[in-house]
């Protein structure tokens, strides 16, 4: 069974694991070590699944059946989830180009539904074994972890549930101890319902599955929340948005449940079961301690995040989505649209016109151009306008080089690459002037045919002024636009920069504005006295734009 | 024959009458309408048309064996229809299906524009203007004056080099010419690639995006502000110069605290996209953006986000139907330029242009024209300065060139220089070479959206990621690359408005002079 699971999700396992592994998480452990210094801040930055402490075991037991079979179900994800992370990622994959139906065939269902039912009766034995030890249950979802390509499909569920049932049984070890615990309580209290709740549906077979499902996303959604509203910058606490955690999970689980499409709900959700069932408990834990961390972290990287512009609630956010982050899950829905939507662009991409096509086109292209009235107008309105766009860059850049050639070489080779440079610019220039005239001559004929403009602004300038920027080829339109930047860094270089040019773009465009209505008003210089300091005023403004100004002395001695 | 191509259900059983039942391109249920006299001319034409020979001989021949001939030949004839139109609607269905929703027509425009009918040609004349307005990112709505759309629809057209008069000749009320207006839209549909740009304009964003353009974005609102301040000129010596230096010192405030919002805005996306890499369905992407981490949040939220993919989905894969149904699309555009060539309207375009032409000469009060001769102006001004400077200047190292290279003529010989010089030579080839590059004038530049994406620079520290690194698209563009080009920019910008300060200071300099017993210094 397992290894079925296993042989499903190869690819998407190898994601997970490496999801697992991803180096922000030693940050954070070492941030949260360093505000958990004794006792239970080692358990919380340790790898976790084997660093329990003997005196934080008993805990979760005296919580009864909520508490009981937590690290059973813990267990159980490492060990059993693998299928399921197969099927459940599987869904969308196809998008990527895997050429999988998109949905599961009947006989897949079947296969899915038999192999669902195995896996419950294992859980059900796992549970039953390994009712008390808390160790076991961690040592096998590691050692599981660990074991190679099969212990890699195990879905990412599998990673968060071992790093994070630590938290939890920490938590409950030293609740009180804790310097967030003011937040704990409510985390704690929250929880309790949402354990057994599982556990009071488990006869069913769907709805804990969605529940359980729930349960990581859940994790997911309570830290994004924080993010999103450090995004805001409203000033939620920590505790605010820790305890809203709870409200957005039912209304989730319902739309899960109520989701239409009978079939494929129905496979998704067996899927789900699959390991959801497993890690049932593991999802509550993900939940609780993400809530945990939520209030938790908060505090911690607050002080990391010092020049964090919002203040406090920032960093909650911050804290979870950087503890829980790579463990986060799209809602099933938009996964499966997301998939099939990228792999409709894919197609739409790769996409080619068929000969046929390309020749029916331009016959009638051309029939139609001999209609036209000049069948061989070298530019259209727009073609001018963009080959004007590229002259004036091409100025900019002559200017340049001539700049850079203005000085005497010192050596001779220096002189003759100058000379050449030299000479190699003005065949350039002549270039450009000569297609200058071409642009003029073709604007002249082209306004000559122009649709009955009336000269007021309205009527004409919307075709007139297109936006900028959507001229581009159309060649490689259909493919994913993707920018990818490396560092921290790079992205805010990228947005000074940007910002940078559009200032730089507005600046030129008030310089010639300015210019166009100051320097009239200096130029017929009437009256001496008021003048000199409009003269200061307007110096200042175009000449230094707005930041230095002249000094005018009144020279008295004349008189 | 081709005249039915659009009409499958043009069927009709009999054939025996003339042409006036014949003709395909009348459906049944357009028989009765109003519209039906109206190409009555046409109707027979088309009629004609389409037995050709067999007309001919039914006619000679006369007899009862010539008719079933020509029955026999009808019949297949009727098939080919059938089977042409039938896929000819496919295509057009799937054409009208790749539209975006907002613009979509009905399938039957498309063919009631094929014969010219009047009462297609509003609905064509929306079409074109809610396409335009798209592409040129314009806002609109559907109860914009049919008038406006419908000068819109032609100066568009016009911009875009759409140079058929006929079109221009349409009346404004829009009463007629619906078949203009497919051409037009069928040469638009290629000519500016309409579809692909479209569904790319459209695009439904997930991501967290950029623009990575360095064109200038805001011209259109300067442009439209200029006439506006014109008047307010009469004030000017009223208003103080002091609010002006206000205005700009709010302006670059205003500025700085974009810069820093903007920062804080990376400090977010950055964090987001390392926290949550890994975890996107889409390994090219990896990391969720702002959207997705919030939808993750709070997905009862993001019905409408999810209904808009599915249905670009489905428009794209019209959009792939379209493609594979293209060729009868064509074929068929040509049929109707037969047609309008046959009924004369082709050569009738010859005596009106001309007309045209000679027509509007007083339309250079549009403003864009005159910005665009302004721009045209200045450009070949200081090319024109450029090219006396680069003149006068190689002129003088040439002179000093020849005289040292006269005065050590075998000392260079011996060094073998010439070796040095064909280097040399290369060399500057090379260093011009940019500069031509840059000339081209289709060259590829970065335009529009993009996703920002997280690309950790040592993919292989972390274990299992190197699958996701080898899957590249093609269209992904680097940071470093942006930032090269936005720095270039933001050179040439300052050079620019440098110069545009230099010369202030030359005209303010000489103003200066102009004050009695006032010395300016210049900071």
């Amino acid at each position: 069974m397992q290894t079925k699971g296993g042989s499903s999700g190869v690819v998407l396992g190898c994601r997970s694991f490496c999801r697992g592994s991803l180096g922000d998480r030693a940050h954070t452990r070492t941030l949260r070590r360093s505000r958990f210094p004794s006792g239970c801040g080692p358990l919380r930055g340790g790898p976790g699944h084997t660093l329990r402490p003997p005196g934080l075991v008993p805990q979760p037991r005296p919580r009864g059946p909520g508490g009981g079979p937590v690290p059973v179900h813990i267990a159980g994800p490492g060990a059993v989830c693998s299928p399921r992370g197969g099927e459940e990622e599987e869904q969308p994959q196809p998008g990527s180009g895997a050429g999988h139906e998109n949905r599961p065939s009947p006989k897949e269902l079947e296969e899915l539904e038999l192999l669902n039912r195995a896996l419950e009766k294992a859980l059900k034995v796992r549970k039953s074994i390994l009712k008390s030890p808390l160790e076991a249950p961690g040592a096998t979802g590691k050692k599981l972890a660990g074991e190679g390509p099969a212990a890699r499909k195990a879905e990412e569920q599998q990673v968060p549930v071992s790093v994070e049932d630590v938290p939890e049984s920490t938590k409950v070890g030293t609740g009180s101890k804790k310097p967030g615990s003011s937040k704990k309580p409510s985390a704690y209290q929250l929880r309790a319902p949402y354990r057994t709740d599982p556990d009071v549906k488990k006869p069913q077979r769907k709805a804990p599955a969605r529940c359980v499902s729930q349960g990581p996303r859940t994790s997911g959604k309570n830290s994004s929340k924080g993010v999103a509203s450090k995004q805001r910058g409203s000033q939620r606490t920590a505790t605010g948005s820790a305890t809203e955690v709870c409200a957005p999970a039912e209304p989730q689980k319902t739309l899960g449940l109520s989701k239409s499409a009978p079939n494929e709900q129905q496979s998704f959700s067996v899927g789900d079961s699959a390991g959801g069932k497993n890690s049932i408990a593991a999802g509550q834990e993900l939940f609780d301690a993400g809530k945990k961390s939520c209030g938790f972290l908060g505090e911690s990287s607050k002080k990391e995040d010092t020049a964090g512009a919002s203040g406090r609630s920032p960093s909650p956010g911050t804290g979870t989505l950087q503890e829980k982050g790579c463990q986060l899950k799209l809602p099933l829905p938009y996964r499966i649209a997301y998939s099939r939507n990228s792999r409709a662009w894919e197609k739409c991409h790769l996409c080619q016109t068929s000969a046929d096509a390309a020749a029916a086109r331009a016959r009638f292209m051309e029939r139609i151009q001999t209609t036209f009235c000049s069948p061989k107008a070298d530019f259209s309105p727009a073609e001018i306008e963009e080959e004007l766009r590229v002259l004036q860059d091409v100025r900019s850049h002559l200017r340049q080089y001539v700049e850079a050639e203005t000085a005497d070489p010192p050596t001779l080779q220096g002189e003759y690459e100058s000379l050449l440079t030299l000479e190699g610019l003005q065949t350039t220039v002549a270039q450009c002037l000569q297609k200058l005239q071409l642009l003029r001559a073709a604007l002249e004929s082209q306004l000559r045919l122009r649709p009955d403009c009336t000269g007021d602004v309205g009527s004409c300038s919307p075709a007139c002024v297109p936006a900028r920027g959507q001229m581009c080829d159309t060649a490689g339109v259909l493919a994913l636009p993707l920018l990818c930047y490396s560092s921290f860094q790079e992205l805010r270089d990228l947005f000074a920069l940007k910002l940078q040019v559009s200032m730089l773009h507005q600046e030129i465009a008030l310089q010639k504005v300015l210019m166009a209505e100051l320097l009239p008003v200096l130029e017929p210089s009437p009256c001496p006295e008021g003048s000199a300091r409009l003269f200061r005023a307007i110096h200042t403004q175009l000449c230094q734009g707005g930041r230095s100004f002249p000094v005018l002395v009144r020279d008295e001695l004349g008189d | 024959m081709a005249r039915s191509v659009l009409c499958p259900q043009a069927e009709r059983t009999g054939g025996t009458s003339s042409g006036t039942s014949r003709d395909p391109g009348y459906p049944g249920r357009q028989a009765g309408s109003p519209q039906c006299s109206l190409p009555a001319g046409r109707r027979r034409r088309s009629g004609r048309d389409g037995r050709k020979g067999s007309a001919g001989r039914a006619g000679s021949g006369g007899g009862m064996r010539g008719r079933q001939r020509v029955q026999h030949r009808e019949h297949r004839e009727h098939r080919e229809h059938r089977e042409r139109g039938r896929a000819l609607s496919a295509a057009a269905g799937a054409l009208c299906r790749a539209l975006p929703p907002r613009a979509r027509p009905a399938p039957d425009t498309l063919r009631r524009a094929r014969f010219d009918r009047p009462q297609a040609s509003l609905d064509f004349w929306r079409l074109l203007y809610a396409l335009l307005k798209q592409i040129h990112g314009g806002r609109w709505t559907e109860s914009d004056t049919i008038d406006n759309q419908i000068r819109f629809v032609k100066s568009a057209l016009w911009y875009h080099g759409y140079d058929r008069p006929e079109l221009y000749q349409l009346p404004a009320d829009g009463s007629a010419g619906s078949r203009e207006l497919l051409l037009a839209f069928s040469w638009m549909l290629h000519r500016l690639g309409l579809l692909e740009r479209l569904l790319a304009r459209n695009r439904v964003r997930t991501g967290d995006e950029t623009s990575v353009c360095t064109c200038e974005d805001d011209l259109p609102n300067i442009q439209k502000g200029t006439p506006e301040t014109t008047p307010e000129c009469g004030l000017e010596d009223r208003v103080d110069v002091r609010y002006l230096q206000w205005l700009n010192g709010r302006l670059r405030f205003q500025w700085q605290s974009l810069h820093a919002q903007h920062q804080e805005q990376c400090k977010l996306l950055h964090k987001i996209h390392l926290f949550t890499s890994g975890s996107h369905v889409d390994q090219v992407l990896g990391h969720f953006s702002v959207t997705e981490t919030d939808l993750v949040r709070q997905p009862e939220n993001y019905k409408q986000l999810i209904q808009l993919l599915e249905s670009e989905t489905m428009q794209l894969e019209a959009f792939l139907e379209w493609k594979q149904l293209e060729p009868v699309y064509w074929q068929w555009m040509e049929t109707v330029l037969d047609n309008m060539a046959e009924e004369g309207n082709m050569c009738k375009s010859q005596d009106t242009h001309v007309e045209k032409r000679r027509l509007p000469e007083l339309t250079s009060c549009c403003p864009w024209a005159d910005n665009l001769t302004g721009q045209i102006d200045r450009l070949s001004r200081d090319l024109m300065t450029l090219q006396d400077q680069l003149h006068k200047l190689v002129a003088h190292r040439k002179a000093a060139w020849c005289e040292k290279v006269k005065a050590r003529e075998e000392e260079l010989q011996k060094e073998g220089f010439s070796a040095t010089a064909r280097k040399i030579q290369e060399s500057v080839e090379l260093k011009l070479l940019d500069l031509t590059r840059l000339c081209a004038p289709k060259k590829n530049k970065m335009h529009g959206l993009y996703r920002l994406v997280l690309r950790s620079k040592h993919p292989a520290s972390k274990t299992g990621f190197g699958q996701c690194v080898s899957k590249e698209p093609v269209s992904a563009v680097s940071a470093t690359e942006v930032i090269r080009e936005l720095r270039m920019r933001e050179a040439s910008l300052q050079r620019e408005l440098e110069q545009l300060r230099e010369e202030c200071r030359h005209r303010l300099d000489a103003i200066a002079e102009g004050l009695d017993g006032v010395i300016c210094i210049s900071p």
